[in-house]
Parts: structure tokens; sequence; C-alpha cells
């Protein structure tokens, strides 16, 4: 004990949120230290899984060839404490930790308790995240939310007949705005809930830069396509679409759990990887091939097409090898049919 | 963006489906189309003269019900009628009226009823799908002829046609409500038929099938085979010459085992060799477009229709043509055999390049090539790619899928848009059925190879 210096406390003990963010700390001035509801403790913890005298904590000072000595006892108690989130401490049991220079942290109840000592470590100052950064940036997000806004009516107008373009144009800005403001709103809501913060530049930010991505792939692919007759291309253009949807949720998850990146990585990725995965089983179900389209169906003006045509006589030539695909299947399928007696219509 | 226009209903084949009782709506999953039952027997006929009843009671004994039962069960699954054609128990009937029993004979059995009761089985000897037709045999008559003798029915001959006007009499059970002769004339062959058939100015109606026309003096004209269910007395007889073939090409054959859709195959294969080769032949119309010669084929056994559209908002403008033959192959569950074509012409110069691409774009996708379900047909195929005829730009699209029970058979359906003009375009549609894989590319072909300028450019 006789360590500390004069104003510097012997040991810091912090309740910290799952965010990270410390709901209180107390003083220790000196070892031990008891935890529990009842108010003779010197940290009193109102928490109906506390029991009254909860645990002690001690902190046996070390010599110059060994390290301090942590003591966590549980006392009187059901539920224990655990220890570095991996070790139970159960009641009347107690559990000697060497000093190995780090925060220890302790669970008693449901509260979330972590020993500060003063020759622990602490690490560098860190930048603040892009996430806080972006709250105070709405120029960028801005210009991309209006190019997004532009995009929708340009292909508004294309899609609406010259007469009753005014009113579409009012209803799809309208529809875009209140859906955007709904998506963002309720991440929001889901960050405020999860880091206190509500991190709406954030997810504006995420949400107009994906909604932008998603319309340039409404129409990239399509336009190679028809100019390079690659007809492949829009037929597996939907996992970019997965991809970038992927991408947004990952990006909007991190402002919900940012201390749980890995994670949210491995849900983006696993959402994506299922749901091309259905898609394609999906479309072989309903059209025996993996690909989304039948054939090519995207047509722009005539003065964007690349691809050279071909012959009449060479393209139906090339027709030949369907037959023996076709063969296959009507063999392969009223086959299976007679044998079981089942009604394969779709 | 695609109207569709149905001007006339199908032809109705007259095999009664119904489930008991007859009036009730027809079972919906039944072979020939069953939009029968009730306006048809509420049609009305002509006052039965004396000659019809000279020629009923004289054929009386002839005439017989056919019914199709399941096996196992006493229920019947669909009737129709039929007529002795010699005194060693042959009778004709419609190939739609014994087509469950033909293609499906592990589920079901055939019998004849005559007019005063007596019932007895059938057995299948031939079938004529093309036209119709089929030869069966009573199960109570000895092969050899030994045995029983028949009254048989004597077709009129060829050489005597009838003249248009002419009286004659359509026998059958129609409804399943009791034996009947309706009265009506002969009206020549039928325009625009594939096959010919014998336009009937008299009320048929379901259950009929198979039964016998005759002329004032009881010899088989035809027999019945179908009718418009959009008209009053517009009917059909399947000439008595291709009966009378029949007859004397099967009447010593052995019956038919099992099912019968290898025969159903080879007809079906012999159909559409002709129907390829008179279709390619015939050529097509000039003057379908001001700016291309867009592929319409002149009316010979094919029937187009045309509809013009103008956009009331300052949208798309477009006209369309639909081109269909009457004539269709019924094989049990489904029809074949027959070719259409379709054709859009679209106007954007009110538009602008980008928003005419655009409807362009969704017209070109709105296409369908699923028509048979999959217990009867493989998922389709396609082919695609850029085209070019004489210097005009195409994009072509060939899908086809095969038939699972009849082997080499295919449809196969081509799609065409020009893309030569950034504020208008023309897309076609050529759609065959039931052909083989050679024809179904020769006839890509010759409708591809039809596309080209008017003038050149």
């Amino acid at each position: 004990m006789g360590g500390a210096a004069l104003g510097e406390p012997a040991a810091l003990l912090e309740a910290v949120d799952r965010d990270g963010f410390v709901r209180q700390s107390w003083r220790i001035e000196r070892f031990p230290v008891s935890i529990g509801r009842a108010l003779d403790n010197a940290v009193v913890l109102s928490d109906s899984h506390v029991a009254a005298h909860h645990a002690t904590i001690d902190v046996v000072p070390g010599s110059d060839t060994a390290p301090a000595t942590i003591v966590v006892a549980a006392r009187e108690t059901r539920n224990g404490v655990v220890v570095r989130g991996r070790e139970r401490v159960a009641g009347g049991a107690a559990k000697e930790l060497a000093d190995d220079g780090r925060d220890v942290e302790l669970q008693v109840g449901r509260v979330q308790l972590r020993l500060r000592l003063p020759n622990h470590a602490l690490a560098a100052e860190q930048a603040m995240s892009a996430l806080a950064d972006t709250d105070h940036r709405w120029l960028p997000t801005l210009g991309v939310a209006a190019a997004v806004l532009l995009f929708v009516l340009a292909t508004t107008w294309i899609e609406t007949d010259p007469e009753p373009f005014v009113r579409s144009a009012g209803m799809a800005v309208l529809t875009t705005i209140a859906g955007a403001a709904v998506w963002c709103g309720l991440w929001a809501l889901l960050s405020k809930t999860f880091t206190r913060q509500s991190h709406f530049g954030w997810h504006v930010r995420v949400f107009v830069v994906a909604s932008l991505v998603l319309l340039v792939l409404s129409v990239v692919p399509a336009l190679a396509a028809f100019a390079f007759s690659w007809p492949w291309l829009t037929d597996y253009s939907f996992v970019a679409i997965y991809a970038t949807a992927a991408a947004a949720i990952y990006f909007h998850l991190l402002a919900v759990e940012p201390g749980r990146r890995k994670l949210m990585q491995a849900v983006a990725v696993t959402g994506f990887v299922v749901g091309v995965a259905l898609s394609l089983w999906f479309n072989v179900q309903r059209t025996g091939r993996p690909g989304e389209e039948l054939y090519m169906n995207h047509l722009f003006p005539p003065q964007l097409r690349v691809a050279r045509p071909t012959s009449v006589d060479r393209f139906v030539a090339g027709l030949a090898p369907m037959q023996a695909i076709l063969d296959k299947k009507a063999k392969e399928q009223s086959g299976s049919d007679s044998e079981g007696a089942g009604d394969d219509d779709e | 963006m695609r109207p569709r226009i149905r001007r006339w209903e199908a032809l109705t084949a007259l095999a009664l489906v119904a489930s008991s009782p007859a009036f009730a709506q027809p079972r919906p999953a039944a072979a020939p189309p069953p939009e029968v039952a009730a306006s048809a027997a509420a049609a009305p006929s002509a006052p039965v003269s004396l000659s019809a009843r000279k020629v009923y009671e004289q054929a009386r004994s002839q005439l017989v019900q056919i019914r199709t039962v399941l096996k196992g069960r006493a229920s019947q699954t669909s009737v129709g009628s039929g007529f002795f054609v010699s005194a060693q128990g042959h009778i004709l009937t419609n190939f739609h009226v014994v087509s469950e029993a033909a293609l499906k004979p592990e589920q079901h059995d055939l019998v004849y009823v005559t007019a005063d009761g007596r019932e007895a089985p059938l057995v299948i000897l031939q079938l004529d799908v093309l036209h119709d037709l089929a030869l069966l045999r009573a199960g109570d008559a000895a092969p050899s002829g030994a045995g029983r003798r028949f009254d048989a029915l004597a077709f009129r001959s060829a050489t005597e046609p009838l003249a248009q006007g002419e009286r004659i009499y359509s026998l059958g059970n129609p409804l399943d409500v009791g034996f009947a002769v309706t009265q009506g004339t002969y009206n020549g062959l039928v325009k625009r038929s594939f096959y010919p058939q014998i336009f009937f100015g008299g009320a048929l109606s379901a259950g009929m099938s198979g039964g016998p026309a005759l002329d004032e003096e009881g010899h088989v004209v035809g027999v019945n085979v179908a009718r418009r269910i959009d008209g009053e007395q517009v009917s059909f007889l399947v000439p008595a010459e291709f009966a009378s073939a029949l007859l004397a090409r099967g009447k010593d054959a052995a019956p038919i085992v099992g099912s019968a859709y290898p025969i159903v195959d080879e007809q079906l294969l012999k159909h559409q060799t002709l129907l390829t080769d008179r279709f390619i032949q015939q050529g097509w119309k000039e003057a379908t477009h001001p700016r291309y010669r867009v592929p319409v084929p002149p009316d010979v056994f094919m029937r187009c229709w045309g509809t013009s559209t103008v956009s009331n908002n300052g949208g798309l403008d477009f006209e369309r043509s639909d081109c269909v033959m009457d004539t269709r192959i019924f094989v049990g569950e489904f029809t074949t055999g027959t070719i259409s074509l379709r054709h859009e012409s679209y106007d954007g110069t009110k538009l602008g390049a980008l928003r005419f691409a655009q409807r362009y774009a969704a017209s070109f996708r709105n296409e369908s090539f699923v028509r048979l379900s999959s217990q009867h047909q493989t998922k389709p195929r396609c082919e695609e790619d850029y085209i070019e005829r004489d210097g005009l730009p195409l994009r072509a699209v060939v899908c086809m899928r095969a038939y699972k029970k009849l082997p080499q058979l295919y449809d196969v359906a081509v799609l065409v848009a020009t893309l030569d003009q950034s504020r208008n375009g023309v897309q076609g549609r050529f759609d065959a059925q039931g052909v083989s894989f050679a024809n179904a590319q020769r006839l890509a072909q010759h409708y591809l190879e039809a596309y080209r300028w008017v003038a050149p450019h």
C-alpha cells in the first residue's frame, strides 16, 4: 500500500457499459475493497444479481523480482465472479492473478467492472474515427445525395410518358427522400441504442453512396451487355448488387457495433454468400440455369452497339449444340417422370 | 405493352369430359378444351324433318357411344360417339375421343354402348392423329370376322361431291343425354385450313365427337369433330375420305398395345415435315411496313389480325399484327403442330431516343417461352446474337424446348428486334410447335432472312 504517492489513487474501479463507456468509477484508496449490494461495502452495486457481500479484491504488493498479486475472492454469492471473461470464481473461492500490467475485467452480477492499477500501461490515444468525423462533414454526403436524386429524376423521366412526367417526378423525389429518411432513421435508432450516438450523418452517407452504386449497377452492366453482346453480364449482375448491399449493411453495422469490426465483416460476408447461393439455386429451380435472364433483354439506342453482327447462316448453324442439351434434359426428366408417379408441375 | 387480342375463341373438340351431371361445368383439367356444356345444350336446331327420322332409324343400330372408363372404377372420364363401318365390327371415331385410353392404357379402358343398351369393350387398331380419327374394333367381334356380323354404315362415294347447301345429318350422343340427330347444311370445305375439313352449318355438342354425318341416303360424308364456341352452328367434320382411308389401312391391323405416344410422335414428325415445307414454300407478303420487309405469311393456311394503338400521353404508338393457324394437332393433354407469327411496329418520335429505347427494351423483355407444363416439355434454352441482313442490324434470340414424351420434336421461338433507328423499330416473334430440330433451324433461318430494308440505305 505504501507505494501510492499522495493524490494518486491506489487503483481505479470502473463500471463499464458494453460499448466501452464508463458508467461509474470508484477511486480505491486502499485494499482490500469489498463489493456488494449492502451499504457497508466500499463499492455498492444495486443490481439484484449481486449478493449483499459479493466479493473482495485485494492487491498484494510484489517485490523487485515478483509482480504484485491480485486476489479476487467471491463471498456468499450464488453467481460468483467471472474473471477476465473466462474463469468463474464460485462463492467462497478465491482466484489469485499475477499482475501482468493489464487491466482486470470482472463481472459481478450484471455489472462489468474494470480494475486499473497505477502501474498499468496506457494505450496510445486513438484518433477520432471516421464515424464520428462524418457527423460533422455534410458537404460530400450532400453532393452524393444530389447525384442520387438526379439519377432518380433521370430514370423517372425515361420511364414516364411526357404528359404525366411532372407528377411522377414529384412522387419519385418524395418517395426517395422519405425512404432514405426512414432507412437512415432506423439505423440511427439502432446506433443510439448501442452506442449512445445516432451517427445519423454516417448512416446517410452510407445510404447515399450505396444508392448511387446500385443505381449505376442498374445501368452499366445492361449497357455493356448491349454494347458488346455479353449476355452473361446481366445474367449475373445480381452478384454485384448483392455485394453492394452487403457492403452497405456492413458500414451501417459498423456504426452500431464499432468495437466488433470482424464480427460485422463476417455477418456481411455470410449474408452475401448465402444470398448469392440462394439466388443461384432458385434460378436453377426456376429455369434450369444459374443465371437470371433467359436472354439479354436490354436494348439501348443503336449507336451504342459495339459488337459486330454475324450472318444469319452462322447464327442458325450455331443453334446446333442446343439439340444435345435439350435431348438430354427431355430424357432425364421424362425418365424420372415414369418412375415416380410424381406430379412435377411448377 | 402487348394487348392480348382474341378475336375468336379456339375450336372446341367435342368429346364430353365433364363428370356427372352433364350440364355441370366440365372438369377444368380434362383433355379437350372444356368450355362446352351449357351453351351448347341451349343452341337452337332446326326442326327434325321426315328425312331426318328416316336417316336416324336407318343408322340407329350402327351408332355407338364410346366411353373411356377408369380402370378398376366404374366411372367414365370422357364420352364421345362412333359408328360401325364394317360387318366385322370396325368402329370409327375421333382420336380425341379415345386419346386417354390410347396414351395412358394402363389407367383407362374403352367400351362402347349401342342405342339399345348393349355394352362391350373396344380395342384400338389404328390412329390418324393429324385428321383426328381412330379406328377401333368391337371386343365382342371375332378377329377373323367369322363371328357375329354387325350392321355398318357405308361411305358416300368420292365421285359424288356434295353441293353447298345440301342437307346433311349429324348423329351422336350429345352431352351423354341420349342418341340424337341434328340437321344442318354442307357448306364446302373450311377456308385456310391446313388439312381439309367440312364446314357443317349445324349444331354440334360435346359428346357428339366421332359420330357420323350422313347425307339424305344415309351415307357417311364426314365425322363430327369440332365447333366454334364463339359462333352459332359453325361446326366441323372430318371428310369421309380420310375415314375410309383409315379403315382400308387399318382394318386388319393388330390392336395397339401399350401407349400410343410412339405412333403419335411418328405422325407428328410427318406433319411437321409437310408444315415446314408448305410454310417455307409459300414465301412472304410484300409491303408489310414502309421501311422494312417484315415477315408476314400469305393467307393460305394462316390468318392475320392487326391492331393499332396510339398513346394518349404523348408516349409510344404501335401497330401490331398477329398471324395464326386454325389447325392444331390434338395430342391428349395439349395441342401442337402449329405456326404463329407476330410483329409490332413502334413509333417513338414523340419520345426521343432514350425513352424510346426503354420502352422498346421493355417490350423485348415481355416475352414468355413457357407454353406447356414441365411434365410435357423441358425448360427453354436460348441462343442470341446480333445479325445483319444486307446492312440492317437485328438482335435475334432463338429459344427452344423439347417435348418429353415426343422424342425429336421441339417448340422453337424466334425473337427479333430491328436496331437501325433510335426512335423507331419493329419487333417480331415467330413460333413453331412440334417441329424437328433441323426444321426448327430451317424455319428460324427462313424467318430471319425475311427481314430487310425495303429500299437500300
